[in-house]
């Protein structure tokens, strides 16, 4: 668990916004290592995941993108800022074939990054989360994040109805949902007090 | 909108994973605009979809990484860019798209036909005024979870309107205020009572720069209203999308 005297990300980013790098560099101790896995599972090559990576804290730090308390947690909005611009990359460099052919997604092993414990145990949360949904429901999910496609575009990709993508969409967010509660609040707790 | 037309629960997970065309985007975005369980519902999705990468297996950057980050950010320093002291804004300070200008305009139509027999009339000039660049911002209960409210405010000048429903009647020694909270002090923008079914429209006056604003919220005060927020926060704002 963070200590109390670890400010809370929304303090980061406001200290970022005066130009603090000591902010950006705990900003990125924490979340440097989610975002570039996130990058390297949607691109799929180590040198354009790098390429994500540092776009990623360069766009929160010089104004490019502006934090939201109001839609979400911080590590959400960073992992937003880097699935879209994965995606921006793929889709330049046609990557999507690629991609549709490569291996599920792996389960979570041991964090090999300081992950705070509660970044553990939100690891840990989501990965057994993911590993209790059916393949088909699983499936869906990742063709939408990792792969960038719309649902009209799985539909086609799977040989499935539209209708069908869509629920099984609607039904793995909502057990997911169901299964981690309170380790996915969606609001910064602190930022009735910011 | 495929189910559930009347809340298009598969859309919004759909939404929150960047999963539909720049069409169904912007219908989402329309009802969200105007429907505070669909808003909270997209948060919630929202929530679940930012936390799937934990599900990883985790990767680690190359060391050589953070140097070249920090160089770049270096190089864009905060003196350089002028857009360094927002670095956090809430989307409902953002100029409203087209979406939700329409589905409020469809709002004020409704709304006008619905108090047509019991209020003032909002009349012509609501419209010409939700016709002009402004921002919609959605306040939710939170002393009335059943509470909501509607506040669309004109860039320039700073004066707008707000649609209420779902608050308990006062007493006649007690009203309802709006307050603009910026970073100096939380200021008046209006006070008000409901109908007996918990509705209200008020003409609003945002007496601080819109930019600076860091929270709306709606408190019960002793009547005819305080200098700052004393009683219970009835309503705070939420985003527009």
């Amino acid at each position: 668990m963070r200590g109390p005297s670890e400010p809370p990300d929304p303090e980061l980013l406001r200290r970022m916004g005066r130009g603090d790098e000591s902010a950006l560099e705990v900003l990125y101790a924490r979340y440097g290592g989610l975002v570039y896995t996130l990058a390297l599972r949607v691109v799929g090559d180590t040198e354009l995941a790098r390429e994500v990576l540092q776009d990623t804290f360069l766009r929160s730090w010089d104004g490019r993108e502006t934090y939201d308390v109001s839609r979400g947690r911080v590590p959400g909005w960073l992992m937003g800022i880097a699935r879209n611009r994965a995606i921006d990359l793929l889709r330049s460099r046609s990557h999507q074939a690629r991609l549709r052919e490569r291996e599920p997604l792996t389960p979570a092993t041991e964090p090999v990054l300081a992950d705070t414990g509660e970044m553990l145990a939100r690891r840990r949360a989501v990965t057994s989360a993911l590993e209790d949904l059916p393949a088909a429901l699983r499936n869906a999910l990742e063709l939408a994040y990792y792969g960038g496609l719309t649902q009209a575009e799985i539909a086609h990709t799977l040989g499935e109805p539209l209708g069908t993508i869509k629920s099984r969409t609607r039904e793995a967010l909502e057990r997911l949902r169901r299964r981690l509660g309170p380790l996915i609040e969606p609001r910064e707790e602190s930022w009735r007090r910011d | 909108m495929t189910d559930e037309p009347q809340h298009p629960l598969d859309e919004l997970a759909a939404y929150a994973l960047g999963g539909l065309d720049a069409g169904e985007r912007a219908r989402v975005e329309t009802h969200v605009a105007s429907c505070a369980t669909c808003a909270a519902r997209l948060d919630e999705d929202r929530a679940v979809v930012g936390a799937l990468p934990l599900g990883l297996a985790p990767a680690t950057p190359p060391p050589a990484a953070w140097p070249e980050i920090l160089a770049a950010a270096r190089a864009h320093s905060p003196a350089r860019r002028p857009a360094a002291a927002r670095a956090v804004v809430p989307a409902w300070l953002r100029t409203i798209r087209w979406p939700a200008l329409a589905a409020l305009v469809a709002a004020l139509v409704v709304w006008n036909v619905a108090l047509h027999r019991e209020l003032t009339r909002p009349g012509p000039q609501v419209e010409a005024l939700a016709r002009r660049p402004g921002r919609l911002v959605i306040l939710q209960g939170t002393g009335q979870p059943d509470a909501s409210a509607r506040l669309f405010v004109a860039v320039v000048p700073g004066h707008g309107h707000m649609a209420i429903a779902g608050l308990p009647a006062l007493r006649a020694d007690r009203t309802y205020q709006l307050w603009f909270v910026s970073a100096t002090r939380p200021r008046s923008g209006a006070t008000f009572g409901v109908d007996r079914r918990g509705r209200a429209w008020v003409t609003v006056d945002v007496p601080v720069p819109f930019d600076d604003v860091g929270a709306i919220l709606v408190t019960e005060e002793p009547a005819p209203g305080s200098a700052t927020p004393s009683g219970v926060r009835m309503l705070e704002a939420r985003p527009w999308r």
